[in-house]
C-alpha cells in the first residue's frame, strides 16, 4: 500500500481538469453512514445542519475519503414544496402524505426557494463541513433532480400512471420541481458546496428508455446546464439498472457518471471513453454484508477496469453505503484503492 | 362476438392498456354468454402473463404494468359480480408485505399485480409489516406462501424476524416463504432460512408455483 502524495482537494482538482493523479479517487458514498460516526440517531442528523456538516467533517477524518457527500433523502426538494414526510428517530425520513393528491393541483404548488423545508439544514452542513475540513476535501451537496422530485411530489406510482395518462400535468410537475431544483443547485453553490444530482426513480429498474427521454433527461440536462453556467463539474447519481438507460444519461451533459447495479466493464465499453465514471462497489452484498478481503477483492478487480476508463475513474460505492456499514470494510476500500488504484 | 375473439380482445386490451376498450370488452363478454370466470382466467389473465414477458425482456416497465394492471381491474370489477361461487380448488394464499423499516413498495406491487394475474390469493399487508404482522396474518390464513420484500440493504435482516416468528408460533410447516428485492440474494434467503430468493417478478411467479407444491394440503372449510 502506498502513502498518499495528494490530497483529496488537489486529487479532485487536477482529476477534474485532466492533469496527472497519484491514486483513483476514492468515493464510498457516505451519506447517512456520517451519522453513525458520531454515534448520532440519524433523525437528529438530518434536521440540525451544524451537527449534520459536524458528522460529515468527523466522517472524513476517520475515512479520509475523496468527497464529503452531505445527503439525508431524495424527498427533501419535494418536502420543500409541500410533501410531508415521516421522521423515524433513527432511520431515513419517507414521504407519508404527497403535495399532489389529485394531479389537477399541479400549477397551484408555490415556488419553492432554499429556505424552505430542510432545504437550509443542507446548506447549514456545507457550510459547517466546509469551515471544519477547510478545504483539504471537497464539500458536496447530492439533491434529487426533478423527476425524482416530481415523484415525490405526487407518490411514485400515480406518478408513473401520469406518464400516460397525463403527459401534460406531468411535464408541468417536472417543469415546476426543474425550476426548484435549480434554486436549490445555486443556492449550493453559492454557499460553497459542489451538486450532485441524484436521480434514483428515474433508474433503469423503473422506467424503459423511452420514457425516460421525454420525462427524465429534458429536465436533468437542464439542471445539468444550470450548474455548468455556475462553472460546476456535473456529476449525476442514478442507482439501480442502468444499461438500457446509458445512452441517454450520456446526452445529459454531465461530466461523470455514478453508476450502480452495472457490470462496470461495460460501462467502460459503452461510455468511458466519454464520460467519467464512478462506481461501483456493491454496497449490500459486499460493504454491509462482505468481510474486508471480499471488498479488496471487487476494489481490485474495479481498478483493473478504471484503468481503461480513457474519460477517467472514480472508485465508488454503486449506492449509499447502507448505515450500519462496518467502518472496517469502509477502509479495506480506501486502503484498496492505495494498493491496487495508484499512478507513477 | 364468438367467445374466442372475446377473450383475445380482454387480453389486447390490457397489454395496450385501453381501459375502456377492456371495460366494452367485460360487457361484451357478459351479453354473449362467456362464463365470467373463464373471461378473466383466460382473458384479462392471459394478456397479463404477456404484459409480464414483456417486462421480462424489458419492453415493459413499471409504468406500463401498473396502468395495464389497472385496466385489467377495471374490467374485473365488471365480470366479478357476475361470477358464481366456485367449490373446486382454492387458490394458494400468499401472504405478501415490505418488511419493517422500507417503504419502498413498487417492486412489491409489480409481484402482488402478477401473483393476482397468475390466480394465487394475495393478501397484502403494504409496506414497512413488522414481523408480528406477517406472523398474524399467517395464524389467520393457517397455511400458504409468505412474500417479503426489501429494497433496503439497512432492513434486511429484519427479513429473518419473519421466518423465526413463524418457527415460535408453530406455523412454519404450514408456510413456504420467499423473499425479494435488490439487496437480497439466493445465498441471504439460505441464510435466514427462508424457502427461495426472486430476482424479479416473473421469477417470484415461478418460485411461488414451485413452492406451493410444498405446502401441505389446506384444510377445507
Amino acid at each position: 500500500m502506498r502513502e498518499d502524495r495528494m490530497s483529496p482537494s488537489e486529487r479532485i482538482g487536477a482529476f477534474l481538469s485532466g492533469k496527472p493523479i497519484d491514486r483513483f479517487p476514492c468515493v464510498p458514498l457516505i451519506l447517512n453512514h456520517a451519522a453513525r460516526v458520531n454515534g448520532v440517531k440519524i433523525g437528529a442528523h438530518n434536521r440540525d445542519g451544524a451537527l449534520m456538516g459536524k458528522c460529515h467533517a468527523d466522517a472524513y477524518r476517520r475515512y479520509g475519503q475523496d468527497l464529503i457527500t452531505i445527503f439525508s433523502d431524495t424527498a427533501v426538494i419535494s418536502e420543500a414544496m409541500g410533501t410531508e414526510l415521516f421522521f423515524p428517530e433513527d432511520d431515513v425520513p419517507r414521504v407519508q402524505t404527497p403535495a399532489i393528491p389529485n394531479i389537477g393541483d399541479w400549477s397551484r404548488l408555490v415556488e419553492a426557494t432554499a429556505d424552505d423545508g430542510r432545504l437550509p439544514v443542507y446548506l447549514e452542513a456545507i457550510r459547517t463541513a466546509s469551515a471544519e475540513v477547510a478545504g483539504e476535501v471537497p464539500v458536496t451537496c447530492c439533491f434529487p433532480a426533478p423527476f425524482t422530485t416530481a415523484a415525490m411530489l405526487r407518490g411514485t406510482d400515480q406518478f408513473a400512471r401520469d406518464l400516460f395518462r397525463n403527459r401534460e400535468c406531468a411535464h408541468g410537475l417536472l417543469q415546476h420541481s426543474l425550476d426548484a431544483c435549480c434554486a436549490f443547485s445555486d443556492a449550493v453553490v453559492d454557499t460553497g458546496g459542489i451538486p450532485v444530482v441524484v436521480d434514483p426513480i428515474a433508474t433503469g429498474s423503473v422506467l424503459g428508455e423511452r420514457h425516460f427521454r421525454e420525462f427524465a433527461l429534458p429536465y436533468l440536462t437542464e439542471l445539468h446546464k444550470r450548474i455548468a453556467a455556475r462553472g460546476m463539474p456535473v456529476l449525476l447519481h442514478i442507482c439501480g439498472q442502468t444499461q438500457r438507460i446509458l445512452d441517454a444519461m450520456l446526452e445529459s451533459g454531465a461530466a461523470l457518471l455514478s453508476l450502480d447495479d452495472i457490470p462496470m466493464s461495460v460501462a467502460r465499453d459503452r461510455a468511458g471513453s466519454k464520460v467519467a465514471l464512478m462506481g461501483n462497489v456493491r454496497p449490500a452484498q459486499t460493504l454491509l454484508k462482505g468481510k474486508p478481503e471480499d471488498v479488496v477483492n471487487e476494489v481490485r478487480e474495479l481498478c483493473e477496469i478504471g484503468r481503461s476508463c480513457s474519460a477517467g475513474f472514480v472508485l465508488g460505492s454503486g449506492c449509499e453505503a447502507p448505515i450500519a456499514t462496518p467502518p472496517e470494510n469502509i477502509d479495506a476500500m480506501m486502503n484498496a484503492v492505495r494498493e491496487f488504484g495508484c499512478f507513477d | 362476438m364468438e367467445s374466442e375473439a372475446i377473450l383475445k380482445e380482454l387480453a389486447r386490451a390490457v397489454v395496450e392498456m385501453d381501459e375502456d376498450g377492456a371495460e366494452a370488452a367485460a360487457h361484451e363478454a357478459l351479453r354473449s354468454g362467456v362464463d365470467p370466470y373463464v373471461a378473466i382466467t383466460e382473458g384479462l389473465s392471459a394478456g397479463m402473463r404477456r404484459v409480464g414477458e414483456l417486462y421480462d425482456t424489458g419492453e415493459y416497465f413499471v409504468p406500463e404494468i401498473l396502468v395495464c394492471s389497472d385496466t385489467m381491474n377495471r374490467a374485473i370489477a365488471v365480470l366479478k359480480p357476475h361470477i358464481k361461487a366456485k367449490s373446486d380448488a382454492r387458490p394458494v394464499k400468499i401472504i405478501l408485505g415490505v418488511i419493517e423499516g422500507d417503504i419502498h413498495d413498487i417492486g412489491k406491487n409489480i409481484v402482488k399485480i402478477m401473483l393476482d394475474a397468475a390466480g394465487f390469493d394475495v393478501q397484502d399487508l403494504g409496506r414497512d409489516v413488522s414481523a408480528a404482522q406477517f406472523v398474524e396474518a399467517a395464524r389467520k390464513a393457517g397455511v400458504g406462501i409468505i412474500g417479503i420484500s426489501t429494497l433496503m440493504s439497512t432492513t434486511m435482516d429484519n427479513m429473518g424476524k419473519v421466518v423465526r416468528g413463524l418457527e415460535e408460533a408453530g406455523l412454519r410447516q404450514c408456510f413456504q416463504v420467499m423473499i425479494g428485492g435488490s439487496p437480497a440474494s439466493a445465498a441471504f434467503a439460505r441464510e435466514i432460512g427462508a424457502d427461495g430468493y426472486g430476482r424479479n417478478a416473473k421469477e417470484a411467479v415461478d418460485l411461488a408455483e414451485n413452492l406451493s407444491r410444498r405446502l401441505p394440503c389446506a384444510k377445507t372449510e
